[in-house]
């Protein structure tokens, strides 16, 4: 009950003019920097945060959850569109969402995406509410080797993200997993692969390899098989956008994935991206038609963006209940929180509970704010695709060059976006999927840096001993097993056949 | 141990990606002129994999171990993967498990759209991010023989002032304001 009285009282300090603005500019501004490729939400929020500083601390900090919750939704819309993924979790938005748009149906994908993320946000909220504190102790309680276990589980996507081209999958992931060992080694502090150039020992960044390989490897494909017809669609069409019973169809997708994105937002490091990928992969295997997977299926959005939304609530819980940053967002908000004397933890809801619960409410209110804004900017986000790809084409490569630059202000990351298009266009000629290699650059240093650390602690023997770390693996080793026996049995089904 | 420790740093890298380099432009040249050409690039990205697992791996037993799990260890692990994945798909080319390989489009469309990025990247530094903009987005449009000059005209600017003001003023990205520009305006 107290819970609740708290809560309704957070929604009382909404009801001055400053916090509804703050809410209105924050979403607006959020869905900008997500569907701007190159600017994450961290990055969205943490160039905001000297905004905020003449702002009463409330209203300061409503500004910018409102930023970050709204900018996971914004990675959808280019995403959907040009399958140019704003932000890193946007990617697996793109694996149904951007077939969508290629059939003519941009609306569906951009109204799937919409609505699950409203819903993600408020799940993710509902939670965050009712079980911060609880949940935030058994997550920072977990072992390094559960974490490496909850990593490779992450990894176990791939067999399904292959489907038929399992092998390249694989080879896909491992070769990201590879490529997010090159830089200083964060335990020894060994130089790896970094060929005697200071400009790898950070490694390659996330967002310029993700812009190479999604967006350029894209457009390089068009402009090899001289696919530049103008666009699918041709204008908004109401009946295209879906309608109630479509979303209806996809309630079970969408709660499932936004309780399952908060639970891994929870977990400090694992973030929205991978919450994504894995509530995908569920969805999928789940699916009744898992086949339509990757083809426009709109589960397949609803998934991932009810996860990547939910996610925020997630990575909220160990930052307010405990004082941890799960993510990288989470930590540009203790720098906010602390510039207006605030320390976040447990005593915040002793001392400010007018802080935390305000804060509650807004993430509420962001989430329908987002809903209305976002309905009332598809007829733009739609009028994308009727753009000529003889235009958009090059606007995208301008798009990209200037994403992969404002990341870390660095001409070596445009290089390297570069070097990951011409890669990508390569690869995916010859049938490898590029999201196994976004995955693998995700998780890796979850793996690694979790791997070493329970071997140092426990040994070898760790990952087995630990119950959670070893049900975790199991789960793994099915994950992987099942789809590849599915498919072993059903080519020796087909070779009796013939 | 000592061979591995030579060719994972210093000249001896450069002497190993040599040799590999050779190694790969060999088997290019049999696969082209053997009956399996159809498969060329099936077959060679495997090899390029291996390769490239082979050099990352001896490099990898050059760094130095420290403690339990050195800095080589779950490098090596990914490695093994790619290794592993790499001789999967190379055995399936050769044994024409695969499919053929793919036709190809307009190699040199895109040729020209990636050197087109470079000169755009260099010609920044010179003339500054938003003249170079300009050029690079109306040539880019013009060679993809786009020739409405209302469109091309109004999507450069749009996106050129959208930039200035999303990413120079708001987010104070230090967008390249060219030398010759700075030379002469100050």
């Amino acid at each position: 009950m107290e819970i609740l009285n708290n809560f309704f009282m957070g929604f009382g300090y909404l009801g001055h003019i400053q916090p509804i603005i703050a809410i209105v500019a924050g979403v607006i501004l959020g869905i900008m920097v997500g569907a701007m490729p190159g600017l994450s939400p961290s990055m969205g929020v943490a160039l905001l945060v000297p905004f905020t500083y003449n702002l009463q601390p409330h209203v300061a900090l409503i500004l910018l959850i409102s930023i970050y919750i709204a900018s996971e939704y914004g990675g959808s819309i280019t995403a959907v569109t040009i399958n140019t993924p704003g932000t890193p979790s946007a990617v697996v938005t793109a694996f149904d969402g951007y077939p969508l748009t290629k059939q003519g149906k941009a609306g569906t994908g951009l109204g799937v995406s919409l609505v699950a993320s409203t819903i993600g946000g408020i799940i993710g909220t509902i939670i965050l509410i009712f079980f911060s504190v609880p949940l935030a102790r058994v997550a920072v309680r977990m072992h390094p080797a559960e974490y490496f276990a909850l990593a490779i589980f992450g990894l176990t996507t791939v067999a399904s993200l292959g489907g038929k081209n399992w092998a390249k999958a694989f080879l896909a992931a491992m070769l990201g997993l590879l490529i997010n060992t090159i830089g200083i080694d964060p335990i020894s502090g060994v130089k790896r692969f970094t060929f005697g150039t200071y400009r790898l020992f950070d490694g390659f960044a996330l967002i310029p390899a993700l812009i190479g390989l999604f967006a350029l490897s894209e457009v390089f494909t068009r402009i090899e098989e001289n696919k530049l017809e103008k666009g699918a669609q041709t204008k908004f069409d109401k009946e295209q956008w879906p309608s109630f019973m479509d979303y209806w169809k996809l309630k079970f997708a969408i709660i499932r994935s936004s309780i399952f994105g908060t639970l891994i937002g929870i977990f400090p490091g694992a973030g929205a991206t991978i919450a994504a990928f894995l509530s995908y992969d569920i969805a999928k295997k789940l699916s009744k038609s898992p086949e339509t997977f990757g083809k426009g299926n709109p589960e397949g959005v609803a998934a991932a963006e009810a996860a990547n939304s939910s996610s925020v609530g997630g990575a909220l819980v160990p930052l307010l209940a405990l004082g941890i940053p799960g993510s990288a967002s989470t930590a540009v908000l203790v720098g906010a929180l602390m510039i207006h004397d605030l320390v976040p933890g447990p005593m915040l809801f002793v001392e400010r509970p007018d802080i935390v619960y305000s804060l509650f409410a807004a993430l509420m209110v962001a989430n329908f704010v987002m809903l209305i804004l976002g309905l009332m900017g598809a007829k733009l986000w739609i009028k994308v695709t009727v753009i000529p790809k003889k235009v958009l084409m090059p606007a995208i490569l301008a798009i990209s060059m200037i994403g992969s630059f404002a990341v870390n202000y660095s001409f070596f990351d445009v290089a390297a976006c570069i070097g990951f298009g011409v890669s990508g266009w390569l690869l995916k000629k010859y049938g490898f999927p590029m999201a196994p290699i976004v995955l693998g650059m995700v998780l890796g240093k979850l793996a690694e840096t979790n791997f070493r650390r329970a071997v140092i602690m426990g040994g070898y023997n760790v990952f087995f001993t630990r119950p959670a770390s070893l049900i975790l693996l199991i789960l793994a080793v099915l994950s992987i097993g099942i789809p590849l026996y599915q498919t072993y049995k059903a080519n020796k089904k087909e070779k009796n056949r013939i | 141990m000592e061979l591995i420790k030579f060719f994972g740093k210093g000249p001896g890298f450069w002497v190993l990606l040599a040799i590999l380099a050779v190694i790969f432009l060999g088997i290019a040249l049999i696969v082209l002129k053997s009956s399996k050409k159809r498969y060329a690039g099936r077959i060679l990205i495997p090899v390029f994999f291996i390769e490239l697992a082979l050099l990352f791996g001896t490099m990898a037993l050059g760094f130095p171990h420290k403690g339990e799990v050195g800095p080589g260890v779950v490098p090596g692990l990914w490695i093994v993967g790619i290794l592993t994945f790499s001789l999967l798909l190379f055995f399936q080319a050769i044994s024409k498990h695969e499919e053929k390989d793919p036709p190809w489009g307009k190699i040199s469309n895109v040729a020209v759209f990636i050197l087109m990025t470079i000169l755009y990247l260099i010609i920044m530094q010179f003339i500054g991010y938003y003249l170079a903009t300009i050029i690079y987005l109306i040539l880019g449009m013009y060679y993809l023989s786009y020739r409405n000059w209302k469109v091309m005209s109004s999507l450069t600017a749009g996106w050129v002032i959208f930039s200035y003001f999303a990413f120079y003023r708001l987010l104070y990205v230090p967008l390249p304001r060219g030398i010759l520009i700075e030379w002469i305006f100050g």
